[in-house]
């Protein structure tokens, strides 16, 4: 086991919920985002976490495993004003739930929190072994 | 119980205390993987037994009573049975075990700079 692990475990947990956190505002700022029927609609971006294996040289931790994308047929939608429209109309929005993002967000937010949380107590007891033998 | 014993027990015990902080620690860090058990780090019952069996034991006889061991807790809907409440408790506890067991150290220390002293 190395000396500051910990943070090295909780500083991968912080990353992973970064990225997911960061892949949901993406999917949120273009949940009005239209394309041309065309086109492919836009594809919500899914954070996939995979657990990093404990061996003797790394102390574990987790690790983005890839990105999942949403549906690329996305939902057709009537809106003949829009300049994307085509001969019948149409134009294709994207497949994002909000309330499925915004959960997904609370998630991410307390993951990233709770991380942060192991961080500051593995720094308390650090600390207190820096001063073994300090005293006097 | 000799007191040639109080080092080596304390010795792993805050082996034990951060070995179970790194795994408390890789347990929140994959609170939101899918299909992720909680692992577990146990030594004081062995610590125990270990130190009433062998009074003269040394830190390396003592060391093999850590151990790891998958939670059986039952899982979510996505296969994680990471409890983030327990693991918050479980790591303020032994936050504050290993600043004990370190005071613990630290007594030890004292007396052995008392002595040197002679006062």
């Amino acid at each position: 086991m190395g000396m500051f692990d910990i943070f090295e475990v909780s500083g991968s947990g912080v990353a992973v919920h970064r990225q997911w956190m960061d892949a949901i505002s993406d999917n949120i700022s273009n949940i009005n985002t239209v394309r041309r029927t065309s086109e492919a609609a836009f594809q919500a971006r899914y954070i996939e976490a995979v657990p990093t294996a404990a061996t003797p040289g790394n102390p574990g931790g987790v690790a983005v495993a890839g990105v999942r994308l949403g549906s690329a047929e996305g939902i057709e939608v009537s809106d003949p004003d829009n300049p994307l429209a085509d001969a019948q109309g149409m134009v294709r929005r994207p497949a994002i739930d909000l309330g499925e993002q915004m959960t997904d967000l609370l998630m991410a937010q307390r993951g990233y929190q709770a991380n942060l949380a192991v961080v500051q107590r593995a720094t308390e007891a650090y600390q207190a072994a820096l001063q073994l033998g300090r005293s006097s | 119980m000799d007191t040639g014993l109080v080092m080596p027990a304390l010795v792993v015990a805050l082996d034990g205390l951060s070995r179970r902080q790194a795994a408390i620690a890789n347990n929140v860090a994959n609170i939101n993987t899918p299909g992720y058990l909680a692992q577990n780090v146990d030594f004081e019952s062995a610590l125990a037994s270990a130190v009433d069996m062998q009074p003269d034991a040394g830190t390396s006889q003592l060391g093999g009573v850590i151990s790891t061991a998958t939670s059986a807790e039952p899982a979510g809907l996505d296969g994680n049975n990471v409890n983030l409440d327990q693991q918050t408790l479980l790591g303020t506890e032994t936050n504050l075990r290993f600043q004990m067991a370190l005071r613990a150290v630290e007594g030890r220390f004292t007396v052995m700079r008392d002595v040197l002293r002679g006062s």
